[in-house]
């Protein structure tokens, strides 16, 4: 049965504590769970992940590298040609170390400054790509939804683009118009943007139809504010994500248009121009060095944007916040 | 009624992690479940009712384990199996579960009647036919219509009253003698909630199990209860027989929570809500957990933890209050009222 | 069942239709040295608008449309312009298709087998090393290109275990390297997926319920996490199956199979419009075909789709 009370114990207690105490309606309240700002923890969770912020570090130093390596001291022109002044010969395939600290390629041009050039090339798509994708998707998806009209006509059109293989659509738009950097940040962002209109499309429906939004109105929530407090944390973490994902999946699409023969021209150094160079003499052991450093680099900037991304998308689910 | 034992809880104390972070969420927690009787565990939301009937068939989510405390049944004490082996034994067969929403706790892609066979085929050793007829009959005792051809069917073609039957003829399947009902009616209509209560003390009453709702639902309580134990925040405040419970409540708890009764509202007046939310379970808790908003709080709640004090045999509460030392404190005009109308009603 | 699958094809022929009508007017803008080749550069203006004319290129865009599709129904893909002259298209595919079919399927049963298997192994130990591990190898598969894993396949695969670097069909050794590079990514993709539908399915009620039952957590593996999760996975195995078979073109090309994927890169590489023509109609409609078939298969294994996936989207 239940415990009796131990006599001694309550007896020892001092009688004064039995009087009323003074009531504070709010220490009620402050007794419950801590206040909750979305932002805050979203961030918090981010960067309580030691991964996340070793590769934010690491992303961060060498993309500040990439962007300020030429105009350090001591560096070649990526697409000057250097001949050895003794012979009057062009430095082709010159080793790593020395002079060229990563060597050479096949016709005698600096292979360090070509991999930082080409990695300026590569980001800049990406992030064009990754811009563009955002503004149409958000612009098609905001249509789409507002618009009940334009929805039939709208989910036709997507369903068409989304029914023709990615791959087959970029080749076929990189295949009309003439290699260049143009053609290929509009080839590849007139596939992606695709699932930002959805993804936009559905919240705003949502945000119509969805009964918290409902009732949330219903009390005179001003739509400003439904859509600050429940739209835009939403949309902020997948554009993120998006635009952290385009910048991988650019850089992989280049590489693949440049391999047959729809990427940029030879004569500009980008990642996917390098990684080709590089393919061409792989199989000969002394020059796999041309293949290895570019994709060593590749694969660093997008496992990260990779990690990161898919990291912050699930910090920024609330269903993953305490 | 009997007064046999046959679970009983001795201090039980539950904690969980939760981001680095310890919880506790039972602070303990004690009780005794008599044989054949119907006992309700009310509290609001968080007060760890569903927690504490969890650890009874060791289900507490991986992140959470008991701390210290025991549950005694058949002569074993639950908190120290550890196995899998040994809870297999056990759940289902002995002890049995309904949850919340009939909706979702159904594979939705299994006929129902396969559900049910599962038990079946495990505890009681059926052979698949076997089991299958076995099923049919159960579903015809739980009132499903047309039950041969309602077995083969999936969850989705039931409806939600249909689909509580089904879970319900699953947790009696194996003749337990514990049945757990976690807000069984909670996700249903009206209409259907009495329906379902009405079925289960009539299975009780057939089969003779016992039976501990969990609820916050005080209209279901006076509905099905024999006795009623109160938890406020990882303990039992108040425990005793319905009519002690609605009549006769001690703790300041028992008070707000009847008091928010919309029946014993004044018309015209503002319905009466609790103040203030539950503790933050992640604090160590000091004195009386309810005190904080407790607008008569008596300097001791802060400072000791109150014992169960004994106020008739079947009846006890955990309250300063009932210490000769506090001063007389009358409970709030509803409760009152209320019971002013009982004692009319009684003499 | 069959109502939803009459409904389903009538509205995949639909999209079948406006996808082809599309892709075929946008063809409408390649470029027009893809029709003559090398002669290109010799001919005179008039020579060139004397070809467009026969070939039917100047005719208003309606009409040609008409002209293709009365062409495509007798089977009629029409003939290539420079990589074999003026023979039939049908006639340089027939041969090829069975090596892209075959391809594609072993590559399909490799990376279910293992992906599949991997996904349940990564839910069942959640957290712990498979799990790690196993992420660890889809990072890396999403992450870092196709295009350049696969070359990284190619080079260790042949240096380091002396596989044949190019295919040839008489040699069994060289089939290993174009196999495990068209199963890598469909691993990664199995694995992620049936990852996630298996911790999914595992928070779900029913499988509190079936524990409280006393079930074993084996047997609710199997008997319910599993089913149910292999379910939404269905939806995705035709089109992994025809994409992996049209998705090639990148392996069938760096290995020399003689496939349709191969193909397609030698025909854009020297530029023959109507050959390219073919093959991206071809590669579009094996997508659609593929949404269709997952529809419903999905729907034949999960009855709810039947009802609540009436119309419209699928």
């Amino acid at each position: 049965m239940m415990r009796a009370p131990d006599a001694e114990a309550m007896k020892a207690i001092d009688s004064r504590l039995f009087e009323f105490a003074d009531y504070d309606a709010s220490a009620g309240e402050r007794a419950g769970y801590s206040n909750y700002s979305y932002w805050r923890s979203t961030l918090g969770m981010f960067l309580a992940k030691r991964s996340s912020r070793l590769f934010l570090w690491m992303l961060g130093i060498l993309l500040l590298f990439t962007f300020v390596q030429p105009f350090l001291p001591g560096q070649r022109d990526p697409t000057t040609i250097f001949n050895d002044p003794a012979t009057g010969m062009q430095y082709r395939n010159v080793p790593p170390g020395g002079q060229f600290w990563l060597g050479t390629n096949s016709i005698g041009q600096d292979l360090w400054a070509r991999i930082w050039s080409g990695t300026r090339t590569s980001l800049l798509i990406g992030l064009s790509v990754g811009l563009a994708e955002m503004l149409i998707g958000i612009a098609f998806g905001a249509l789409w939804g507002y618009v009940r009209r334009l929805d039939r006509v709208m989910t036709e059109i997507y369903n068409v683009l989304d029914n023709i293989p990615t791959t087959v659509l970029l080749m076929l738009l990189a295949y009309i118009m003439k290699p260049s950097f143009q053609t290929m940040v509009i080839a590849m962002c007139s596939v992606g943007w695709l699932g930002l209109a959805r993804f936009v499309r559905n919240q705003i429906v949502i945000i119509r139809d969805r009964e918290y939004n409902l009732a949330s109105r219903c009390l005179g929530t001003p739509t400003r504010r439904i859509i600050a407090k429940n739209l835009l944390p939403y949309l902020v973490s997948v554009i993120m994500l998006q635009t952290a994902l385009s910048i991988p999946g650019t850089i992989g699409w280049e590489v693949f248009l440049t391999y047959i023969g729809l990427g940029l021209p030879v004569s500009i150094p980008s990642l996917g121009n390098l990684v080709n160079e590089g393919r061409m003499i792989m199989m000969s052991e002394e020059l796999r060095y041309q293949l290895i450093f570019p994709t060593v680099l590749l694969s660093i900037i997008t496992i990260s944007f990779y990690v990161l991304g898919n990291a912050f998308s699930d910090a920024s689910d609330p269903r993953n916040h305490t | 009624m009997n007064s046999t034992t046959v679970l009983e809880v001795r201090d039980l104390v539950v904690k969980f992690r939760l981001r680095g972070r310890v919880l506790t969420a039972i602070r303990g927690a004690s009780l005794e479940l008599y044989e054949g009787e119907a006992l309700a565990i009310v509290g609001e939301s968080g007060s760890g009712k569903s927690v504490f009937t969890k650890t009874f068939i060791g289900m507490l989510d991986q992140n959470g384990w008991v701390d210290s405390g025991s549950i005694d049944f058949e002569g074993r004490d639950l908190t120290r199996q550890r196995t899998e082996g040994e809870w297999m034994g056990l759940r289902g067969r002995k002890i049995a579960m309904v949850f919340q929403d009939p909706m979702t706790s159904l594979n939705p892609l299994v006929p129902v009647g396969r559900q049910i066979g599962e038990v079946l085929t495990l505890h009681k050793g059926m052979t698949k036919d076997q089991a299958r007829s076995a099923v049919v009959e159960l579903l015809d005792r739980v009132g499903i219509p047309e039950p041969a051809s309602r077995s083969r069917q999936l969850p989705h073609e039931y409806s939600g009253g249909m689909r509580q039957r089904a879970v319900i003829a699953m947790a009696i399947a194996a003749g337990p003698r514990i049945l757990i009902c976690d807000e069984p009616t909670t996700a249903l209509d009206v209409t259907i909630q009495a329906q379902i209560l009405k079925l289960v003390k009539a299975l009780q009453k057939d089969f003779g199990f016992t039976t501990i709702y969990i609820t916050h639902d005080l209209g279901v309580v006076a509905n099905v209860a024999d006795r009623v134990a109160v938890m406020y925040a990882g303990k039992i405040v108040e425990t005793g027989t319905a009519e002690e419970i609605f009549y006769d409540a001690r703790h300041p708890y028992t008070w707000a929570l009847l008091s928010s009764l919309p029946q014993l509202g004044v018309k015209g007046q503002n319905l009466y809500s609790i103040a203030g939310t539950p503790p933050n379970l992640f604090n160590e808790i000091k004195g009386d957990a309810f005190a904080p908003r407790n607008p008569r709080a008596q300097k001791i709640d802060f400072e000791y933890e109150p014992p169960m004090f004994e106020v008739s045999p079947t009846h006890h509460a955990a309250t300063w209050l009932l210490d000769p030392r506090s001063p007389k404190v009358d409970p709030p005009p509803a409760i009152q009222a209320m019971r002013a109308r009982y004692q009319g009603r009684a003499s | 069942m069959l109502r939803y699958a009459f409904k389903r094809l009538s509205q995949s022929l639909v999209t079948l239709f406006i996808v082809v009508s599309f892709v075929f007017l946008l063809m409408r803008l390649l470029p027009i040295e893809g029709y003559f080749g090398d002669r290109f550069q010799k001919m005179s203006k008039e020579a060139i608008q004397a070809g467009l004319q026969k070939m039917g290129l100047l005719d208003p865009w309606y009409q040609q449309l008409g002209h293709f599709y009365s062409d495509l129904l007798r089977g009629d893909l029409g003939v290539s312009n420079i990589y074999r002259r003026d023979v039939p298209i049908t006639k340089i595919l027939a041969p090829r298709i069975p090596y892209s079919v075959g391809f594609g399927l072993v590559a399909v049963v490799v990376a279910m087998s293992v992906g599949l298997t991997m996904g349940v192994s990564m839910a069942k130990h959640k957290d712990r090393i498979q799990d790690r591990l196993g992420t660890f190898y889809i990072v890396f598969a999403h992450a870092v290109p196709l295009a350049v894993y696969l070359l990284f396949v190619q080079l260790y695969g042949t240096s380091l275990f002396k596989l044949p670097l190019l295919f040839d069909k008489y040699q069994p050794l060289s089939w290993i390297l174009p196999g495990i590079s068209m199963s890598l990514n469909g691993i990664a993709f199995y694995a992620m997926w049936m990852r996630r539908y298996m911790v999914d399915e595992l928070s779900k009620d029913y499988v509190k319920l079936a524990r409280a039952k006393g079930l074993s957590s084996g047997a609710i593996m199997v008997r319910h996490v599993m089913r149910n999760a292999y379910v939404p996975m269905a939806q995705y195995l035709p089109a992994a199956i025809l994409t992996t078979i049209g998705g090639s073109i990148y392996i069938e090309s760096l290995y020399s199979i003689p496939g349709m994927g191969g193909l397609l890169v030698d025909v854009i590489q020297r530029q023959d419009n109507t050959m390219v023509q073919a093959l991206v109609l071809i590669f579009s409609s094996i997508g659609i075909l593929g949404l269709f078939l997952g529809d419903l298969l999905m729907a034949f294994f999960d009855p709810r789709i039947r009802l609540v996936k009436g119309e419209g989207s699928r």
